[in-house]
This record gives structure tokens, C-alpha cells and sequence, in this order.
């Protein structure tokens, strides 16, 4: 804090507001925040650490962490590029529907999740309007991790994109005119120019798809099938033991996927210098 | 902006990226792809022990032996209605198991399983569980029948009938035991008073989840006074020490699991493979697996002996008391249960 | 021979030594419209080797909309533009050679000074030794050697300016274009800064397009200068030529105040209202009778408290002083001329006319007196004095 930000002093002496703010915050942070986030990690280690270690090892329980972490890298390695590509061209060109366009991007977060998977299921499903084209051939796109991805995809769509097209629309133009005149080809520019300045808007728009991604349930568990040891994503595994009763098991994949989403927002926080919008 | 990064850094940090990105991207085998074939099994949600623990080691020791061929099972578990409706959609599921016939006449509609289940042994039933109470040890609230949960101040947990088969076993064994009771007395079934029983305790629902699984979980973590549910569940509890006891009422319902083939996924190769499952699950090795896991054989009564701490039931009665799915369903859960009691409520 | 007069020299040899220089730049017939609005209308310049011609012109004028024409990011309606022989109108903005410094300078942000001097060569895939070396020599040329590895944003404006020349003189560019360089400067450093840009320029030899609305720059910075009104040229010249002989209204007034006066043109002389002021015309273009407007600078009137006018002065009017300000090097003052008596020419009313005032101040005229003669013969508001004036220059009256 520099000199800048004007402190909020009475006249004279001690000044109680500061510490009652954030006294207050804390307070309020307690339930809504701070102790469901406590619970789960006494809960999942109260049985004793060697059985929290047992319920991680879990053949099946390994396997849905490295589902969770594959399908949702793939999910946000195509969101990102895709997302860059419709920045790019939403915010440089102008035309019929271009605003209906990035309106249609960022529905996705509107839908219920399980709204999304069912549509999937619908549309790409054996029977589906579009599934069963494939049938035939075939090909089946649902209830396989490639379902997972494709649900992830359509669900965390907008966040690359919603994280990198301002830094788009407030770039100057004159760092890619001048780009140009001195000699560079569109892709030089882009790959030279345009890209570095848009460094920390990927990073930062791909962390927040990831853990998006790793966290999503409502659309996984419809188009997956819920396939143990096959489909079946962290998220879906954690509500497999709840259903069954096995609730530390279910604990310990959960404070798993917590850690994980609590290292990436910490990258996003410590690294936000680096990550800075020029 | 602050320019620390040294390249040197920058360099490392992208290698280990790029090494931990191509880690991550990589899609992990599923370990129970140990090749051979497979068969997937959709079930509703109280068959998993049994099935993982006991029927599918069983069958594929047995299938090895005989044709010295590897079988792996692949399943999915949860409420009734919803595994029928994932089938529908097109899961890729060889065998069904479920709780209610109905849903495998919903199978049936949707040109799913085409093979009729009544040409198996037993209509098509592998086992069967009586429906009971649970509540919490010491009986606090005293129920000692389904009247009782009519009683003020106590607090139901009940799973939704919409998408739990064992909700909708649940309301026949309620309004089903009236009327047996009712019989009893006046020989002649009283269906104001089943009726009037049935929306008094549906007032006292505080929660409904999506299955009987669910539900079960949900009275574990010390939701409600009370819960109905098949006997099984209450046994398996009692087995890890749970402070409950289980209330036999006097008379319930006999809720009875049927198989079925789902016929259009599964490829001719493997249909000897299939058969030979759904087959299996009535034999005696099978039958008596079951009974170690709390469900009564559906093939032989003798069976049950072995069975502790089964409780004993006055007035049993199954789903033909109602005339079968056919007329149960449209009768009672429709008619009775969501015109006159849930839209009350 | 050091690495800065290397890069020099190398320049100076490529440049033609002719004795009239040698076209390097053509502009021909230039001519844009957005949707229905005119901006350009037949543009036509030239820029000779090593110049530094400057379009001047207010906001909106167009003079933004010719350079970036001339770079390639706008397309005209109509005309060529030829860099070096090379017709290029049809060419992208790559492919032109030119070499644009931009307001912002927009230096690319995640460079370093190096790195973005070096640009141009990396991107025309130039041996690592041979950027290496280009870019030496230019942070040598314009004096930034310690802040090779310094980011634009740890840079003042003036460094980031000459980081944005250097950048461009790294790809030996056809011409310069300088889009209102100085505008985002304070005015100190904008002077200093157009000295030394200059001065570097002169040795570089690159020939060079600056774009000003600052009529002091222009004067300063051009070899010749181009006045820009509404899309069209007024005048292009000298600085010595647009400032004393403006050739139209507009120019006289937006090189600083001009007063105006309409006069008739007489055998030997200009008569308006009751000065006769010797002048010799041209006869092929200005005979007796003709109407024109006579326009001469503050600095071209004399005030004198007696009619006695030393040879060169002749009389105007007489006139009472109404403003006197004082401007640090010299005093600016402001008189109202008497009403003319009978005998005078019936005429228009003079006046002038500044950047700042664009109303006609009626009967007003402005002069300025260097200090030594304010301070030896002191005026304040209220006095009668006799004005008279030095030299003029003829403006057709339109």
C-alpha cells in the first residue's frame, strides 16, 4: 500500500475501522468458506492417514485422478487455442452477427451443467440426432473419455476466451501496424508481436479452464455413463463412494482435487505480475 | 512490470512444462483392462458389493475354467430409473440389473432388450429383499410399524420416486401393509386408511434423494429419525457397527431384482458370453453369494437359513398383490401417490 | 572509424552527390474518400534525397491519412505513390520499405531496446553477426548504449523516440514517416528533441516526411513544408518562403498572425484607405485596377509617435494602442486604426488574423517590438501612434 491510497484516519488517535473490516470479513468468510473447506480435510484424514493413503491408492481411484487431469488438459488445450482464434478475429473484424457471436461464446456458463450433457447425449448419443449417423461406421462418441472432453470443451468454452479478448480489444493497433511496415508477414506479427503481449492472458485463461475443467460434474456424469475404472472422472468417483457409504474414501480423492485447485489459484495469485496485461 | 525472469529460468520452467504437460495429457488405462473380454453392467445402487465382491469373481474363475478364457466387468451403479434411462440413451451396457420390472419394460418399449426375461428362471428375478425400517439405536421415536412414522415430530428420509426404484417398492410396501393389515381385521382392504397413512407419513419426508443408496448415506451422516429401506441396506449397516436398529414391520412388500440382456449392444460373438452371466446369477453358487450379502435367493428359500439376523415378516406380500407392474404403477404411484399425495404435501 | 559514422558514411554513399537532389519519394495525384466525405483531393508532393519535408495542417486536415497512405496501412482512391522509381501502390504495407514512427512510438512491450531495434533485420532472417553488429551501431547513433537491455516502459519519451528511429533505420527504409513525433512530449523537451532529431537525420541522409500541427516545428524541423487545408495543399516551400510569402489566406495565418489589409493595385504602387505603399508587381499577373490583399507579420509594422519614418517605413495609419503585453523577448501589441477621413480609398476594413483568433478583429492590427525598443520608447494603452510598415506580401484576393 503507497502513499496513494488515502487511509481512512479519524481525526486522531486509533483508527477502528480497518481492523473491525477485516475482522468482519474473516467472520463472515468463517461458514461460508473457510470451515466446508476445513471439514473435508479433518474429515478425510480423521480415520487416520494410513487409510487416507489406502483410499488415494485405490487402483480406481488412481485412475479417475488421471482421467480428471487428461480429459481436462485436452479440454483446455483446444478452448485456449480455440479461444485465442475467436479473440483474434471477434475483435479485429467487424460483421453481420458479430455480436450475437461472442454473446453465443459466453451461453455456455448460463446452462446448467447437466442441461449441456444431456443436449451432448442427445445430439451425439448412439440414438442421437447426429449419433446415429456415426453408429454405422462405428464410431461412438459418447460414454468414452473423448465424451469427457468433448462435455468439458462445451462447459468451460467461454473462460479462455472471456479472459483474453479485452486484452485484445485494448491492444493498441499501432504495435501491429508498425509490425507490418517494418516488414513483417501477418504470422510474423502475430507469433512476434501479438502473442507475447497476450502471455499472461493464455496462462492465466488456461489455469482457469483446467481447474474448471477438473471440478466439472453435471455433464460428466451424463455423458460418460459412469463407468468405473473406465469414464468415470474424480468428481464422478467422489459421488460413486459418497453413494456407497465410503465417505472417507470419498474425502480423501476430495481434498486431492481441493489441493489441486488451491495450487493453481495460488500460480494465478503469486504469478500476477508476470501474468500482467501490459 | 517487473522483468526478473532470468532466461535460464525461463527455459527450465518451460521444459518442466512441457514435460508435465505431455505427462498429463497422456489418458490413463483403466485397471481393470487386463484384456480379455468384457461385459458392462449397469445395476442399481445396492447390487455393487455383491456383484464386485462375490458374483464376478465367481463367474469368471468359472468361465476361465471352463473355456479358459479371461473375463473382466466393467459397472455402473445408481438409482434404478436413472441407469434405465442412461441405457436408453444409449450406454453401452451388455446387462441390466434393476430394481423394479418396470424399468425393464421400459427397456423393452425402447427396443433395448428384446429377449423376454419371464423365459428365465424365476420371471427373470435374481434375488429379492424385504422392505423394513431403519432407525436410530435405541428407537427413540418407538416405531415399531410404517403407521408410526405418521407420527408427529418424526423426520423421514425417503428417496424420489421419479428416479429410485426402491422409492416406489417403498410406497407399495406402505400403503401395501395397510391394506394387509386392514384385511386382516374387516377381510376386506381399506383404502381411505392406506391412503390417510400414506399422506400422513409423506408429511414428515424432510429429504428425498436421487436413490436408495443415497438415501441411505444421507441417514448415515445422522439426517432423520427414520428410513425405508431394504432390509439389506439395514444389514450391511448393522454389519459396520452403525447405531441403528432395524424395525421389522408386520406386513411389506417384497421388492424383486430382475435381469435383463440388453440385446441391441450386444455383438453376436459375445452373446454365448452374456447368456452364460445372466445364467449363472441363478445358480446355486451365485444365489447363496447373494444371501452372504443380505438379499433373500430368489431360487431357494432352504438358502435363507444361512442368512443372520433376516427378520421375520407376518404378512409378506410381492407385486402380484397389486396385479404386477401394470396395474401397480398406474394405480398406486400414479393415481394414489402423485395425484393424492405428493401434490398435497 | 567509429561504428556510428561507419553507418553514417554508408548512408551518405548511397545517396546521390548530384547537384540538384535526386527524387526519393513521389506522391501523385492522391485523392480519399471515406464513404461520402472527402478527406484527400489530388495530392501531389515530392521528397528529395536527405530532405525533410513536413506536412503541416490542423486535426482533421488529412495529413495523417496521406503518410499512412504512403506506409501502405490505408489505400487511396486514386493516385501512385513511388518510393525510389518503385511504384508500390499496389504493394502491402510490408512491402514497401518505409519506415513509420507512430505517435505512441509503439515500441513492441516485451522487447527489449536491442531486441526491438533488431526487429526488422530477425524478421528478414538476417545472420545473428549481422544484427548483432546493425544494432551496435545504431544504439551508438542515437546514444542509448546503457539502455540496450532496458524495456520501453523503463524509458522517457525521448528515449523511446529514438529507439522507434532506430528500430526503423535498422532496415535501410526508403523513407521516413514521422506521425506528430513530439506531440506526447512537454515543450522543452520537444524542442530539444526535434534539434537533435535533426541533427540526425541530416546524418543519416534519410529522406523523411514529418507530420505537425505546430507551425513553430515546421519551420524549425523542414527543409520544405507542406500546408495542409481540408485535404488539399495550400503551399508547399521553404520555411523563409511559406512564412513571408504565403501564398493564400490560410497559410499566412496558420504560420503565426498575419494582419491583412485589401488594397487596389495602382501604377507603382498599392493604394488602401489613405496609404499609398510603393510596391513593383509582376504586370503579367497583377494590372491596375485589380483587387488584392496585402499581408504582413507583427514584426513587419513599425510604431512611431511622429510621422517622421525613416526610409523603407511607409505610413498605414495612424492608430491608438488598445493592448500591450509583455512576451519575454519582445513586446505584442495591439492597435486600433483610426477611421479614415474623407479623401481615403473606400475599402474594406483591415484586419488580421491569427492561429489563435480566427474572427476578423476590424480595424485591428498586431505588431511586436523587440525589447530594446519597448524599453527605449515606452507605448501604453491610450496613445496615438503613427503606423507604418516594412515589407508585405501580395495575396490574390479571392
Amino acid at each position: 500500500m503507497s502513499s496513494i491510497v488515502p487511509t481512512m484516519r479519524h481525526v486522531r488517535g486509533f483508527d477502528i475501522v480497518r481492523p473491525l473490516s477485516v475482522g468482519l470479513l474473516m467472520f463472515m468468510m468463517l461458514p461460508l468458506v473457510f470451515l466446508p473447506l476445513a471439514s473435508i480435510f479433518i474429515f478425510g484424514t480423521s480415520n487416520g492417514l494410513d487409510k487416507f493413503w489406502a483410499a488415494l491408492m485405490q487402483p480406481e481411484a488412481v485412475f479417475a485422478l488421471k482421467l480428471s487431469m487428461a480429459t481436462s488438459f485436452w479440454a483446455t488445450a483446444f478452448n485456449v487455442i480455440f479461444g485465442l482464434f475467436a479473440a483474434y478475429v471477434l475483435s479485429r473484424y467487424n460483421f453481420w452477427g458479430r455480436n450475437a457471436l461472442i454473446v453465443t461464446i459466453s451461453l455456455p456458463t448460463a446452462i446448467p451443467t447437466a442441461v449441456a450433457g444431456f443436449a451432448l447425449l442427445l445430439l451425439w448419443g448412439p440414438y442421437g440426432t447426429l449419433g446415429r449417423l456415426l453408429t454405422p461406421h462405428g464410431i461412438q462418441l459418447m460414454f468414452t473419455a473423448g465424451a469427457i472432453i468433448l462435455a468439458n470443451i462445451f462447459v468451460t468454452f467461454p473462460l479462455a476466451f472471456g479472459v483474453i479478448k479485452p486484452v485484445f480489444d485494448t491492444m493498441s493497433r499501432s504495435l501491429e501496424e508498425a509490425s507490418a511496415t517494418i516488414g513483417a508477414t501477418r504470422w510474423q506479427t502475430f507469433w512476434h508481436v501479438t502473442l507475447p503481449s497476450l502471455r499472461g492472458a493464455i496462462v492465466s485463461g488456461a489455469l482457469l479452464t483446467f481447474a474448471r475443467a477438473v471440478g466439472e460434474f453435471g455433464s460428466t456424469i451424463l455423458v460418460s455413463g459412469n463407468l468405473a475404472g473406465r469414464t468415470q472422472t474424480a468428481p464422478l468417483y467422489i459421488f460413486a463412494k459418497f453413494n456407497e457409504g465410503q465417505i472417507e474414501a470419498a474425502n480423501a480423492i476430495a481434498i486431492v482435487l481441493a489441493l489441486f485447485s488451491f495450487l493453481i489459484f495460488s500460480v494465478l495469485f503469486f504469478a500476477r505480475d508476470w501474468l500482467d496485461v501490459d | 512490470m517487473r522483468h526478473t525472469t532470468s532466461p535460464r529460468f525461463t527455459f527450465l520452467a518451460i521444459v518442466g512444462l512441457v514435460l508435465s504437460l505431455l505427462l498429463i495429457g497422456c489418458l490413463p488405462k483403466p485397471p481393470s483392462e487386463t484384456g480379455g473380454t468384457n461385459i458392462t453392467v449397469y445395476g442399481f445402487s445396492i447390487m455393487k458389493e455383491s456383484l464386485e465382491k462375490a458374483i464376478y469373481p465367481g463367474f469368471s474363475a468359472k468361465w476361465k475354467k471352463d473355456h479358459g478364457q479371461d473375463v473382466s466387468f466393467t459397472s455402473s451403479f445408481a438409482g434404478s430409473e436413472t441407469v434405465t434411462n442412461q441405457i436408453l440413451q444409449g450406454a453401452p451396457s451388455h446387462v441390466a440389473i434393476l430394481s423394479i420390472e418396470r424399468d425393464a419394460q421400459r427397456l423393452k418399449s425402447g427396443g433395448f432388450t428384446t429377449t423376454d426375461w419371464h423365459t428365465y428362471p424365476q420371471k427373470g428375478i435374481i434375488n429379492k429383499t424385504p422392505f423394513i425400517i431403519l432407525v436410530r439405536k435405541g428407537n427413540p421415536k418407538g416405531i415399531r410399524d410404517f403407521s408410526d412414522l405418521a407420527k408427529p415430530g418424526v423426520r423421514l428420509i425417503h428417496p424420489d420416486p421419479i428416479s429410485s426404484g426402491g422409492a416406489q417398492w417403498s410406497i407399495l410396501a406402505i400403503y401395501g401393509s395397510e391394506l394387509k393389515k386392514s384385511e386382516l381385521q374387516s377381510s376386506e382392504p381399506d383404502r381411505a386408511r392406506a391412503l390417510h397413512t400414506l399422506q400422513a407419513i409423506w408429511k414428515n419426508v424432510i429429504s428425498t434423494p436421487a436413490s436408495a443408496r443415497e438415501a441411505r448415506t444421507t441417514f448415515e451422516l445422522g439426517n432423520g429419525d427414520a428410513l425405508i429401506t431394504y432390509e439389506l441396506e439395514g444389514l450391511l449397516m448393522k454389519e459396520a457397527n452403525a447405531p441403528i436398529e432395524i424395525v421389522v414391520p408386520q406386513a411389506t412388500i417384497y421388492s424383486e431384482h430382475p435381469a435383463v440382456v440388453i440385446d441391441k449392444n450386444v455383438p453376436a460373438d459375445k452373446r454365448a458370453l452374456v447368456d452364460a452371466f445372466l445364467q449363472y446369477l441363478w445358480s446355486d453358487e451365485a444365489q447363496q453369494a447373494f444371501v452372504r450379502y443380505h438379499f433373500h435367493s430368489a431360487t431357494n428359500s432352504a438358502f435363507d437359513q444361512a442368512g443372520k439376523d433376516f427378520g421375520n415378516i407376518q404378512l409378506p406380500f410381492a407385486i402380484d398383490y397389486f396385479g404386477g407392474w401394470d396395474k401397480a404403477y398406474p394405480d398406486v404411484i400414479e393415481k394414489i401417490f402423485r395425484d393424492q399425495v405428493q401434490k398435497t404435501k | 572509424m567509429k561504428a556510428k559514422e561507419k553507418f553514417v558514411e554508408e548512408h551518405r554513399m548511397s545517396a546521390s552527390s548530384d547537384k540538384a537532389p535526386p527524387i526519393a519519394t513521389s506522391v501523385i495525384g492522391l485523392s480519399k474518400r471515406f464513404g461520402k466525405t472527402g478527406v484527400l483531393e489530388n495530392i501531389s508532393l515530392d521528397v528529395a534525397e536527405g530532405e525533410i519535408l513536413v506536412l503541416l495542417g490542423a486535426s482533421g486536415s488529412g495529413k495523417t491519412t496521406i503518410l499512412r497512405i504512403i506506409a501502405g496501412l490505408e489505400q487511396p482512391n486514386s493516385g501512385r505513390i513511388i518510393l525510389h522509381g518503385r511504384d508500390v501502390t499496389e504493394l502491402p504495407a510490408r512491402e514497401r520499405g518505409t519506415g513509420v514512427i507512430f505517435q505512441s512510438y509503439a515500441l513492441f512491450p516485451k522487447m527489449t531496446v536491442e531486441k526491438n531495434i533488431g526487429y526488422g533485420l530477425r524478421i528478414r532472417r538476417r545472420r545473428r553477426k549481422e544484427i548483432r553488429q546493425t544494432v551496435d551501431e545504431l544504439l551508438s547513433l542515437v546514444q542509448l548504449e546503457e539502455h540496450r537491455k532496458k524495456y520501453p516502459s523503463q524509458l522517457s519519451g525521448g528515449q523511446q523516440q529514438r529507439v522507434a528511429i532506430a528500430r526503423t533505420l535498422a532496415y535501410k527504409p526508403e523513407v521516413l514517416l514521422f506521425d506528430e513525433p513530439f506531440g506526447a512530449l512537454d515543450t522543452q523537451t520537444r524542442t530539444h528533441l526535434r534539434r537533435e532529431i535533426r541533427a540526425l537525420l541530416r546524418r543519416v541522409n534519410v529522406p523523411s516526411i514529418f507530420i505537425t500541427h505546430d507551425q513553430e516545428e515546421a519551420l524549425e524541423l523542414g527543409d520544405r513544408v507542406a500546408v495542409i487545408n481540408k485535404g488539399h495543399i495550400e503551399q508547399i516551400g521553404t520555411p523563409y518562403e511559406i512564412y513571408n510569402q504565403p501564398a493564400t489566406e490560410y497559410v499566412a495565418t496558420f504560420l503565426g498572425a498575419a494582419n491583412i489589409l485589401e488594397a487596389v493595385v495602382k501604377e507603382g504602387f498599392v493604394e488602401t484607405e489613405c496609404a499609398k505603399i510603393p510596391a513593383e508587381l509582376d504586370p503579367k499577373v497583377y494590372s491596375a485596377g485589380d483587387r488584392i490583399k496585402i499581408v504582413f507579420r507583427p514584426e513587419d509594422v513599425l510604431l512611431s509617435r511622429t510621422d517622421f519614418l525613416k526610409p523603407g517605413h511607409f505610413k498605414l495609419a495612424s492608430a491608438r494602442v488598445e493592448e500591450v503585453s509583455f512576451v519575454g523577448a519582445y513586446e505584442r501589441l495591439r492597435v486600433r486604426l483610426e477611421q479614415p477621413g474623407e479623401e481615403c480609398v473606400d475599402g474594406e476594413t483591415p484586419y488580421y488574423l491569427t492561429t489563435e483568433t480566427p474572427e476578423r478583429r476590424p480595424r485591428s492590427i498586431i505588431a511586436t517590438r523587440p525589447k530594446p525598443e519597448a524599453v527605449a520608447a515606452r507605448l501604453k494603452i491610450g496613445d496615438r501612434v503613427v503606423v507604418a510598415v516594412t515589407s508585405f506580401t501580395v495575396l490574390r484576393s479571392a
